[in-house]
Order: C-alpha cells, then sequence, then structure tokens
C-alpha cells in the first residue's frame, strides 16, 4: 500500500509546493524593479550560502552545526527520498544514504528542540515552537518507512494502521518542510534565502573565488532628476522587489533584536519586527500574529498594512510608526549580525526618505537642521564663513593657495565645535610633527552630506555632495585624511556614485602608517586603563578595527577591551542622525555604552569619532574621561631619538608652538 | 535764631578732655550728629581725624577724602538737584513734533522716553525758532513724570472707545489731531507693544510713506524738512539712508532720554469732539495664560530643574504656586522628569526670560549658552564650585527642596497677607 | 483665504529661502479645517526665487500665484488689482519682508486700498463663521489678546504663530508656478536711498549727568555692577528663599 501512496504523496506536496511558489513569488514582484543578474546570482547562491552566511552563522558553534546538520540533512534526504520513494530507486546504497541523512537530520532536530526549550527572548515563539516537532516528524517517517525499502524490516512489517499512522506524520512533515517552505510558515526562509542570497541587491558583499567580499556599505542614491519616480518607499510594493525577498528571508533568530541600541534602550525599534511589518505588509494583514519581542512600548495587534497602503500614515496608525523609523542610529550592528544578510539600514533610510521628501516628517530639531544645511551647508546653521576661526593661529595652509597637497584634511563639521577643535588641534600638531605636507579646504569644506543623507533628504545630500566634489576636483591630492569617520564614509563609500572617486583614510589609520614608517616617536604611556570605542561608521561601516589599536599599542596602552568591541561594538547612538530626531525611549543609548565602559574599570576611554566623543561625554556621573586617540598621541610626541637626527626636533618645536 | 554764638564751658571742657565718659555724647552733640566734626567755639569747624577712617588692608587707618564717608549731608543735595532742573516753557512753538508713546502699563516705557529725547532734538534743533513736542496718549495712565520726559503738550484722550485694542478710533484720534495742528514731525516707537500697527495705519491712512525702523537721524541740509536718517530695512539686515519724512517710526535707543530739563506739559483738548464710529474689530479682551502653557522662548519668569532636583512634585508645586512657567536642564529631560519640549538650551529652547531660576542645574555649557539673555539668573544649588552659580546674579547654596519649599510659604505668605488686608 | 508669500533671506548667508513669518502665515492657514489656500505672490521670477517660492509648495500646495514683476517695482498695485479681482475672505500676510525695504507697511496700504480691516501680530486663527474669523493676537511675554474682525479682512502674523512645517523636496519639485503678467508700478523714491548691510548699533553708554564735581567723580569712580552675583553659602534654607524673594518681588514677577 506504502508503495503507491507514496509517489502520489511526494508528488502532490511537490506540486503543492510549486503552487507556493508561485505564490510567493508574485508577493515579492510587487516590488519595483531592479536590476539583477538572475543566472549569475544563482550560481553564486551556492557559495554564498556555504560560505559567507555559515561564516555569520559560525559566530554561533553550537547553532552552526545544529544547522549543518538539520540543514544538510533535510536536503540531502529530500533529494533522496524523491529518488528512493517517488521514483522507486530503492536499490542499493541509495535507500542507505537516506537512512542516514533522515537520521543526521533527526540528530539535528534534537539540537533544535533543546534550543526551544527555554528559548532566549529574541527569539519568535508562535509557529517556531512547533519547528523541532516538524523536522522530527519528517525525518523519523522518512526513516521509518525507509527501513523496509533497504530490507531491514520485512515488506509487510506491522498493519495497515501502522502504515497509515506513519502516512500521516509524513504528511505533517511534507506539508510543513516541502509545502510550507514555499507557501508560508517557519521553512520559508530556506526558500526565500537561497533567492535572496542569489538575488542580493549588494552583491558585491559576497565573497567569490578571487577573494572577499567588501563591506558595501553606502547608501544606494536616488535619482532625483526623474519626476516620476517615487522619492523613498511609501508603500511595501515601493521597495525593489529583492528588497521584499529579503525581507521574506527573515528568520526570526533576533541577533538583530539583541544588538540593535535603540532596542536596548527603550526606544520604538526592534529590527526583526520590522523586517516582519514589511512582510505583513507584502501579503497584507495585521501585525496580530507575530510572535516575537514588539517594538518597547508599542502592543502587537495595532497596526496593519497592504502592499499598496502607506507603510507610515499622516495620521494615526499603518503598518510602522514614523517615531520607530527615526530611532535607528543607522549602526549596522544588526546588518552585521544577520545570517540572512538582511539589510535593514537601507530599508529604514527607503523609508525615511519617503517621510522627508514627500511628508516633510523630519521630527524634533530635523527639519532645522536640514533647514540650516540647506541655507549654511552645515548642521548648526553657523556662518560658513567663520569655519576656520578656530585655527586662527594655526595658518592652516589652504588648497586654495597651493592648489596641490599630498594630504587633503577633511575638518568636518566638528570644526564649529569646540570639543572637537581640540581634537583637531591635537591632530594637526601630530601632521607637523610627522612634517606630512597636507593642506585643507577652508571655507570651501562643506558638511559632507551624511546627517542629511542619514535623515532621508537625499536631495540636500546631493547637492552638498556634488558642490563638495566640484570643490575637490579644483585641487590635486593624493589622500584625504579626516577625523570624523562619518565624512570618511561619505566621502570614501558614497561620493563614488556621484561621481567622486577619493582614497580616504580615518586619522586613525594615518597616524598608524605615519607611526609604521617612523615618522613619530611616542614617550611611555603613564596613564590609568584604556578602552576603546569603535565608532561605526568606521569599524562596521569600513571595517577598520586595527588601526585604532594599532595605535594605542604603539602609544604603549593595553586596551582593555569591553564586552562589545570591534564588530560587535555598540553604537554611541550619536549616528544616523539619531540625537536630532531625539526619540525617546527609556534610558539613553551613550548610558549603556558608557555602562560598557565602567564595566572594564577603564579611566579613559579612547575614541576616533566628533559624533561619539560628544554623545559619550555627554554621560552625567561618566565613569571615564574620553579622549580622542588624536589627542593621546598629540600628547605623547617626542622628538625622535638621537639618531634620526635634528630635523625631527625642529618639528617637534614646531609641534609645540601648535597648542 | 540769633547770630550769637552761644558757649557752654562744661561741653567744651568735656570736648576737650578725651578721657571724660561723656566725651563721645558731646561731641556728637556739637557735630550736629557726627563725632568727627563739630563747631569749635570760635565758629570754627574742628575736625577729629582719629574718629573718621577705616582700617586698611594691611592694619593701617585710611581716611577716604572722596567723601564717601562724610556722613548723610550729600544726598539732599542730590536730591534737591533733581527738583531744581530747570524748567522750559514753550508758548509758542514754532512748530510741533507729534510723538504716539506706547503707554504699556499705563506708563512711559524706556522705548517712549527715547523717543521723547528724539523729539526734544528736533523740536530744538533751531533754537531760534524752537518747535514743541506733543504727545498723544490713549486711555488711563499712572505717569506723573511727563514733564521729566520732555513733553510740551499733551494730548490725553480717554474713554471706552480707545481703551483696549482700538486701532480704528486711536486711528481717528489722530487723524483729527494731524488735522487740528498738523505737527511738522510724527514720531512713534516702531515696538510690538502696539506703536509698530497704529504707526503704519496712520501713515497708511493719511498716504504718507513712513520711515520704518529708524535708529539714527543727523541734520541734512538736502532734506526737505532738514534730516535725514538711518532706517533698518529687510529684517534687520539692512542700513538704509534716507531723508527723514514726516512720519517716523523709530527703535529704541534712537536718543538718548531727556534728562536736563523740565518741560510744561500742559494739557490740550482736541478742537471738536471724536465722531464715534463702527469698529470692524471687537476686542474680546485678554486671555488668560496659563504660565505652564506658554512657550518656552517668550516666558518671562522659567523656573527650570536640573539633575539636583529630587522632590519633583514640590518643584512642579513650587512653580505654580510661583506662576513660573518650567524649564529644564537636558538631563532631567532625558531622564524622562520633563517633557522634551522644556529643555532649555543650546540644545533645546533659548529662552529670554527676564528672570530665570535654575534648581539644581550645574550649568553645562550649552545650557549657558540658552540662557544669555536672560535679565537676572538665580541658582539654586548644593555645590558652590559649578559653572551656574558663577553666572548667576544671586546664588542659593543649599539643598533645593527645602529653599523652594521656604519660598512657596514666603509667598503664599505673602499672599494670605495681601488678601487679608484687602 | 490667500496668504501673500515673498522670498526670504537667510539672515548668516543671505541665501534665498521661504521667508519665515511667511511660511508662519501659511502654517496658519493650514490650522483652519476646510480653508481653500492660495498662495499669491509678486516679485521677479529667476532661479534663486523659484527655489525659495518652491519652499512654499513644499508645504503641501500644488500651485503659486506668481506676479511677474521686476526688480525694486512697487508691488502693492498688482496685489491689489489681483485681490480684488478674486477677493479672499482672509489674507495672512507675514509681518515684514526679509528684503528690501522690509518695512511691513504692505498689509496696511492694502488694507487701506481695499477699505478692508487688518489685525497685526496674530498667534491664532480660532474661527471664521458667518462672516466673522475670531483671532489671537499676540502680545509681548506670551501673553494673548482675543479679538473679532468683520471680514473680508487682512491679518499679519506674528513670530508667536505655529512655526512653520518642513518643505518637503517632492511637492516642492511638482508644484506649479503660475506666472501672471500685472501693471508694473516703480518705486521712485527707494531709488533714491542707499543701502548698507546693516551695521552694528553702538551699545548705549551710561551717560551721568550730576550737577556737581563730587557726583560726577562718584559715579566715575564707583565699581561696575555686575561681574559676578551675590552668594550665600552657610544659610538656612529660609533666608536664601527670602533673599529670591525679595528678588522675584522687585523683578516684579510674583504676581
Amino acid at each position: 500500500m506504502l508503495d503507491t501512496l507514496l509517489p502520489i504523496l511526494i508528488a502532490a506536496s511537490l506540486a503543492l509546493a510549486v503552487i507556493g511558489a508561485w505564490r510567493r513569488v508574485r508577493l515579492w514582484r510587487q516590488g519595483r524593479s531592479a536590476p539583477v543578474d538572475l543566472l549569475k546570482g544563482l550560481a553564486a547562491m551556492p557559495r554564498r550560502y556555504l560560505v559567507d552566511l555559515h561564516h555569520v552563522v559560525a559566530r554561533d558553534k553550537v547553532m552552526s552545526n545544529t544547522h549543518v546538520a538539520t540543514a544538510g540533512g533535510f536536503v540531502a534526504a529530500a533529494v533522496l527520498m524523491v529518488l528512493v520513494h517517488g521514483l522507486g530507486l530503492a536499490q542499493g546504497v541509495l535507500g542507505w544514504a537516506l537512512l542516514a541523512a533522515s537520521a543526521t537530520m533527526f540528530a539535528g532536530s534534537c539540537f533544535v528542540a533543546r534550543r526551544r526549550r527555554n528559548p532566549p527572548a529574541r527569539l519568535s515563539k508562535g509557529p517556531w515552537m512547533r519547528l523541532p516537532k516538524s523536522l522530527m516528524a519528517f525525518s523519523l517517517s522518512i526513516f521509518a518507512i525507509t527501513l523496509p525499502a533497504v530490507g531491514l524490516l520485512p515488506e509487510d512489517f506491522g498493519s495497515w494502521i501502522l502504515a497509515l499512522a506513519l502516512c500521516t506524520v509524513l504528511v505533517w512533515g511534507l506539508g510543513e518542510m516541502v509545502f510550507g517552505m514555499t507557501w508560508g510558515g517557519p521553512m520559508k526562509h530556506a526558500f526565500a534565502g537561497a533567492l535572496h542570497l542569489a538575488f542580493h541587491r549588494r552583491a558585491e558583499r559576497f565573497s567569490t573565488k578571487g577573494g572577499e567580499g567588501n563591506r558595501s556599505t553606502g547608501l544606494k542614491a536616488l535619482n532625483l532628476d526623474d519626476r516620476d519616480a517615487p522619492l523613498g518607499v511609501e508603500t511595501p510594493s515601493d521597495f525593489t522587489w529583492n528588497q521584499l525577498l529579503g525581507f521574506d528571508a527573515c528568520v526570526q533568530c533576533g541577533r538583530c533584536e539583541a544588538v540593535c541600541p535603540a532596542f536596548a534602550a527603550g526606544q520604538p525599534l526592534n529590527p526583526k519586527k520590522l523586517i516582519q511589518d514589511m512582510v505583513v505588509g507584502m501579503a497584507g494583514g495585521s501585525d496580530a500574529h507575530y510572535a516575537g519581542s514588539p517594538y518597547p512600548g508599542k502592543p502587537v495587534g495595532e497596526h496593519e498594512g497592504s502592499a499598496d497602503g502607506p507603510i507610515v500614515a499622516r495620521e494615526g496608525k499603518a503598518l510602522v510608526d514614523a517615531d520607530t523609523l527615526w530611532s535607528c542610529t543607522t549602526c549596522r550592528a544588526c546588518v552585521e549580525e544577520c545570517p540572512m544578510m538582511i539589510e535593514h539600514v537601507d530599508a529604514i533610510v527607503d523609508m525615511r526618505r519617503f517621510l522627508t521628501l514627500e511628508h516633510g516628517n523630519t521630527p524634533n530639531k530635523g527639519a532645522e537642521v536640514l533647514d540650516n544645511l540647506i541655507a549654511t551647508d552645515n548642521p548648526g546653521g553657523f556662518d560658513p564663513g567663520a569655519r576656520m576661526h578656530w585655527a586662527a593661529d594655526l595658518e592652516l595652509p589652504l588648497m586654495r593657495d597651493l592648489q596641490q597637497a599630498e594630504v587633503l584634511l577633511w575638518l568636518g563639521d566638528g570644526a564649529y565645535d569646540m570639543r572637537n577643535q581640540r581634537t583637531l588641534r591635537s591632530l594637526v600638531k601630530v601632521l607637523r610633527a610627522a612634517d606630512v605636507d597636507f593642506a585643507v579646504l577652508g571655507d570651501e569644506e562643506r558638511d559632507s552630506g551624511d546627517v542629511a543623507r542619514r535623515l532621508g533628504d537625499e536631495a540636500t545630500f546631493q547637492s552638498l555632495a556634488k558642490r563638495n566634489i566640484a570643490t575637490l576636483s579644483k585641487y590635486r591630492f593624493k589622500r584625504i585624511v579626516t577625523c570624523d569617520p562619518h565624512s570618511f564614509h561619505v566621502l570614501g563609500n558614497e561620493y563614488g556614485e556621484l561621481g567622486g572617486d577619493y582614497e580616504v583614510r580615518h586619522h586613525s589609520t594615518f597616524i598608524a602608517e605615519l607611526y609604521d614608517a617612523g615618522r613619530l616617536h611616542f614617550k611611555p604611556w603613564k596613564g590609568g586603563s584604556v578602552t576603546y570605542h569603535d565608532p561605526c561608521y568606521l569599524g562596521r561601516y569600513n571595517g577598520e578595527f586595527e588601526a585604532p589599536r594599532n595605535v594605542l599599542r604603539a602609544l604603549g596602552i593595553e586596551v582593555a577591551e569591553m564586552e562589545r568591541s570591534g564588530f560587535r561594538s555598540r553604537c554611541c547612538g550619536g549616528g544616523g542622525g539619531a540625537p536630532i530626531t531625539d526619540i525617546p525611549g527609556k534610558q539613553r543609548i551613550p548610558d549603556m555604552r558608557m555602562g560598557d565602559v565602567r564595566e572594564t574599570g577603564a579611566e579613559l576611554v579612547a575614541v576616533g569619532c566628533p559624533q561619539c566623543t560628544a554623545m559619550l561625554e555627554g554621560v552625567v556621573d561618566a565613569s571615564a574621561e574620553v579622549r580622542d586617540i588624536a589627542e593621546l598621541v598629540a600628547d605623547a610626541l617626542i622628538a625622535a631619538p638621537a639618531s634620526t637626527g635634528e630635523r625631527s626636533q625642529t618639528q617637534e618645536a614646531q609641534a609645540a608652538e601648535v597648542l | 535764631m540769633s547770630e550769637i554764638l552761644r558757649r557752654d564751658p562744661r561741653k567744651e571742657w568735656i570736648a576737650r578732655n578725651r578721657l571724660h565718659p561723656q566725651h563721645l555724647e558731646v561731641l556728637a552733640e556739637l557735630g550736629g550728629g557726627a563725632a568727627s566734626e563739630w563747631v569749635g567755639p570760635n565758629g570754627l569747624v574742628r575736625r577729629n581725624p582719629h574718629v573718621v577712617g577705616f582700617m586698611g588692608p594691611n592694619g593701617l587707618k585710611r581716611i577716604d577724602r572722596s567723601g564717601v564717608q562724610q556722613g548723610a549731608g550729600g544726598g539732599g543735595a542730590a536730591k534737591a538737584a533733581t527738583q531744581s532742573k530747570p524748567l522750559v516753557e514753550i508758548e509758542s512753538p514754532a512748530f510741533l513734533v507729534a510723538v504716539v508713546p506706547d503707554m504699556a502699563g499705563g506708563r512711559l516705557t524706556g522705548h517712549d522716553r527715547d523717543l521723547l529725547g528724539l523729539a526734544r532734538q528736533l523740536a530744538d534743533a533751531d533754537p531760534a525758532a524752537p518747535g514743541a513736542v506733543l504727545a498723544v496718549i490713549f486711555g488711563e495712565h499712572k505717569e506723573d513724570g511727563f514733564a521729566e520726559a520732555g513733553i510740551d503738550r499733551l494730548l490725553h484722550l480717554d474713554g471706552p472707545d480707545v481703551e483696549g485694542f482700538a486701532p480704528e478710533a486711536r486711528l481717528g484720534a489722530l487723524v483729527a489731531a494731524e488735522e487740528a495742528w498738523t505737527p511738522r514731525h510724527w514720531l512713534i516707537p516702531d515696538s510690538k507693544l502696539g506703536g509698530a500697527d497704529l504707526g503704519r495705519r496712520l501713515a497708511a491712512r493719511l498716504g504718507e510713506r513712513p520711515a520704518t525702523g529708524v535708529w539714527q537721524i543727523e541734520a541734512s541740509a538736502e532734506a526737505d524738512l532738514g534730516w535725514s536718517c538711518t532706517a533698518r530695512g529687510a529684517a534687520g539686515t539692512l542700513d538704509i539712508q534716507r531723508s527723514l519724512p514726516r512720519f517716523a517710526l523709530a527703535l529704541a535707543e534712537c536718543a538718548e532720554p531727556v534728562s536736563d530739563t523740565r518741560h510744561a506739559a500742559s494739557e490740550l483738548t482736541l478742537p471738536q469732539a471724536l465722531p464715534a464710529q463702527l469698529s470692524r474689530i471687537e476686542d474680546l479682551g485678554q486671555v488668560a495664560v496659563d504660565p505652564a502653557g506658554v512657550a518656552l522662548s517668550e516666558a518671562e519668569f522659567i523656573l527650570s530643574a536640573g539633575n539636583g532636583v529630587r522632590d519633583w512634585d514640590g518643584f512642579h508645586h513650587a512653580a505654580e504656586v510661583l506662576g513660573a512657567t518650567e524649564g529644564a536642564s537636558r538631563v532631567a529631560v532625558d531622564d524622562g522628569f520633563m517633557a522634551r519640549n522644556r529643555q532649555v538650551g543650546a540644545t533645546g529652547t533659548w529662552v529670554t526670560a527676564r528672570v530665570y531660576v535654575a534648581v539644581g542645574i550645574s550649568g553645562a555649557i550649552q545650557h549657558l549658552q540658552g540662557i544669555q539673555s536672560c535679565d537676572k539668573v538665580v541658582a539654586i544649588n548644593m555645590d558652590p564650585g559649578c559653572d551656574m552659580i558663577k553666572r548667576a546674579d544671586l546664588a542659593v547654596i543649599g539643598d533645593s527642596a527645602k529653599v523652594l519649599e521656604a519660598l512657596v510659604a514666603l509667598v503664599e505668605q505673602a499672599r494670605e497677607e495681601k488678601r487679608n488686608a484687602a | 483665504m490667500t496668504v501673500l508669500v515673498s522670498v526670504g533671506r537667510h539672515p548668516v548667508t543671505g541665501r534665498s529661502r521661504r521667508a519665515d513669518q511667511d511660511a508662519r502665515g501659511v502654517e496658519l492657514a493650514r490650522t483652519l479645517p476646510g480653508a481653500e489656500i492660495g498662495l499669491l505672490h509678486a516679485g521677479r521670477l529667476d532661479e534663486g526665487n523659484e527655489a525659495a517660492l518652491r519652499g512654499y509648495l513644499g508645504m503641501g500646495f500644488d500651485a503659486l500665484t506668481l506676479i511677474e514683476q521686476p526688480e525694486s517695482s512697487d508691488a502693492l498695485p498688482a496685489l491689489a488689482e489681483a485681490l480684488k479681482a478674486a477677493p479672499p475672505q482672509l489674507v495672512i500676510a507675514g509681518e515684514r519682508a526679509e528684503q528690501g525695504e522690509g518695512s511691513g507697511l504692505l498689509p496696511y496700504l492694502l488694507a487701506e486700498r481695499l477699505g478692508w480691516p487688518l489685525v497685526s501680530g496674530l498667534a491664532a486663527v480660532e474661527e471664521v463663521s458667518g462672516g466673522v474669523a475670531t483671532v489671537l493676537q499676540a502680545l509681548p511675554r506670551g501673553q494673548r489678546r482675543r479679538l473679532k474682525v468683520r471680514l473680508p479682512a487682512i491679518v499679519t502674523v506674528d513670530a508667536a504663530a505655529p512655526a512653520p512645517r518642513q518643505s518637503a523636496f517632492g511637492p516642492a519639485q511638482r508644484g506649479r508656478l503660475e506666472v501672471s503678467e500685472a501693471p508694473v508700478a516703480a518705486d521712485v523714491e527707494m531709488a533714491e536711498w542707499q543701502f548698507k548691510p546693516a551695521r552694528k548699533r553702538p551699545k548705549r553708554l551710561k551717560i551721568v549727568k550730576a550737577a556737581s564735581a563730587r557726583d560726577r567723580f562718584k559715579a566715575a569712580a564707583a565699581k561696575a555692577e555686575g561681574g559676578g552675583g551675590q552668594v550665600l553659602t552657610d544659610v538656612t534654607a529660609e533666608q536664601g528663599a527670602a533673599a529670591v524673594y525679595k528678588l522675584l518681588k522687585e523683578e516684579g514677577v510674583l504676581r
């Protein structure tokens, strides 16, 4: 009886899966078109899955092994099942292989079950709680059905009741694992995830045989010249189709939620919920079935939307509230952690673009800052002619006079900030001590456009960027050095699309290079213990984790690392315009970060970003002093040892005059 | 009293004898209050340098000869001087300079006085043909210093028509004044208190183009009226040099107020009564404004809380009793005790309060920037070394909760007394 | 209703922008439910001005009527004609322009010419019904006065009126500028004036006029006031409170 029933069951489930897949594909195709090389993507998919995705998953060893056993076992078992039971090729090695595959899958599903016994808060519950049982049902029933096929049990073992019971379990297993994969349910992640990897909108993120992928963190530009093109994302269907596909790939593992600074601060953002809301919107409906942690302070079930309905309502509620989108600091911790390579920040900025460019609804000081950027080219509304006032006594060489220099020192808007001026003075002292040929743009410099872009004002960003590019194109220089990671990121990664390609260095990288070249000499460190805070826009955005640490090491400082450092560093709360939009939470992000610092017992926290400095220095009753790396280096400068000659002593004397 | 000097030998003797128990008393009696000088037996004033002076910083006795220590004598003379300002009367003026002061709160404002000073400049320019300053005031007033402010003629229009916001009635009166006397100049304060509005209405009605935002005038032979003026234009970003027209709306500090002379301030009346007008604007009166609802940037009196405040109920109660608008430092807002729109400082609201009471605020630089334009700053704080204390005009070091409590008690007590007295 | 809008000028950089007070006027108009709002501008159309005028369209309007006029001409006749041709119930204007003379006279002259009542310095329009508008006038220090004015009327807005909403790029780009012609009246008088960037006004000196030499000397030798206020340490809460109370009383902020 099983011999006739099994092929029917398998064929039926495959047919249903095809129907489900068609429906799913239709949902994704609601999105805007996007240029993707389909065949090339599919060809690259296995490598992206096995290398890049597992590189992220492998950060959790147990989970990684569990997934290898379960998923590997399932894929093997499913293929073999079709061959053995669907096509009746039970002879020989195939049957035994199927037994082994289903056994491996069962072993894996036991680990899945164990994790589901006391799941951490970040995991979604609901349908996900039945997944281990479904996995077991599938693997066990396949195993049992295969036993007679390889001859371990007689063909007519047990009664027809047993066979029927086995079939029922198998139907469950097939339903969840094959039909559910495409129609919807926990296993959807396998189908959508595989295609998402193949058609990812940032293909350059993935490694190829030729080498590692790059971090690909720059936002993609909007076409502002096309009057009919919608500005940003209003409805779920305004996303590109592969973005929608990416949302569907979410496994709701909640790693993003666990690292999100806004979520931890009690601001109404949870990256996982946001992605799930997009999935809800794509298919239409309410978020009542969502079974994970909600946005802090916003109960589940009050929001609903549809593919062509607004995501954020002008008044009242729609799919997502605006303050959820404005809570994001664009720190990319979620993207860094996501095993499915979902691009949360892109989606958030896309939606912000609509709010700013079409609704004109940038919250709190956002509108004022954008107006300032438009009218004065800096977010503070200061006189553009006062940009160099801080350096009146330094006699900084101007590009306008020199026309060329080896290094163009990009000052950033920190030039207006008294705290950051100390950092800049230190950096100038260091550059002079190392005898670097540098110049500044002076009053010709404008805001890089970072804040405008993160606030969704693509128009202002592009206006600033184009004018900056025009200014930069007048002069000849080898590289740009800046002490602002935000300018660094924008100049280095986002101006390229608008026609400005520059070699940009963060000052910590540049100082490290100068030190390695023997152009800087430091006296030994005498202070207390020091920790280092990785700025998001330097670390996660640009992968520069080592240079600042090398500089600190060269100063003789042994960094007492915080628990969350390097690529897992927690944001200071200063990015993405978050201090401007200022969405209230239960606590402040910089306070939490200063708490991290306190745990290390460090007396001083070294930073490399004006935003981080400002945010961390704003913490009341801080346990540690905040210093920029440039300041630490400037303080430790000494003349070169006698062997290197007199020249550097004169430099030192010059440098001493600077401060 | 007779001119003959009467001598009392006993007192003279005591005065000479420094060891006499009544020595000082007698000296004081002879000196008319001060023990340092007295009239000697020959009618000469005798001085005793031993009883004047003060101990200098290095322990030596110093005598200040600037007159500060000379007792109460000086005050009376100064008072007499104010009363003896020369009275200037202009019987038959060559022309009139009309001024319409704001009279906010029934008194001449500083701006009004500046304008009257400007009017005097115009009126007194030619000593041969002096003009007279005519002030037109509306409604009841409490001012008694019209003469000292430099007003020669006063047209006081009273009555229910011109009370409150009655631009149309007032405009009618000014037009009547124009018809009656045709002043050579009309000067009106360019102020939010009403002058800016009324002046523009008048000029528009009479069809003459006024100068607005005038802050300086200079004599000029080329101009029709003999004066040129500098006026602010384009929202205060331009200076416009032009000849002074008949109508000028002038800014505060356009001239020095009158201080040396007194004037007649004689009352005038309009030759005929004002016609009754049908007003198209009806004044429904001032609206009671809850101080808590006043925008921080506009508030006059702010009670602001910072990190040092523990007793929040007490703070809110104090703000209510004092009738102050509540403000907060960034920390208090971040900690969720106050709403975001209450934040004072460079990152919050720049405030312009006349009195700013900072409770438990240490004074971060951003906060101090935000209160730059406050007149009086009071700090109540535990830490005597913080920056807010340095900024404050009055600082009380102590437990803010207790000070506020005591302050609330004082205010309530004062109100109680007032109620009982009334 | 119609809002008169002008091209503003940023106080720091001098770039053209939507004028702050006119934008407040637009916002005020938008607070009225169901109002049909038209934007009207008289002036020259060039690139800088267009960007500024589009700033108003970005507040959510499809079109703006622009009466083209050469620079430094008198906009009054053109505006008066336009308003007379299609009289709105309420005309909202800013208090004064950010460019040119900026005398703030235009609404008054318009009112005089049209024979309409004018109310200045509004903080809010509470209600418009039955040919009468109930409005709140802003007084200094956050105080308000309620007025009723017969329509049609001209009102000007105060800085206390609600802050203008952000101008959104999308609608600003899509909105139309409907250009119309009108006779031009040259401003002859203004041509004779000299314009200079505003000079900082000198701070008023404290001139002491005293009758006697001694008084003058005393005033000159007097220690400058301020520079560190009074600090009360080691006082009881009651003494401290009394000092604060005295100051509040002197300043007259206690009612």
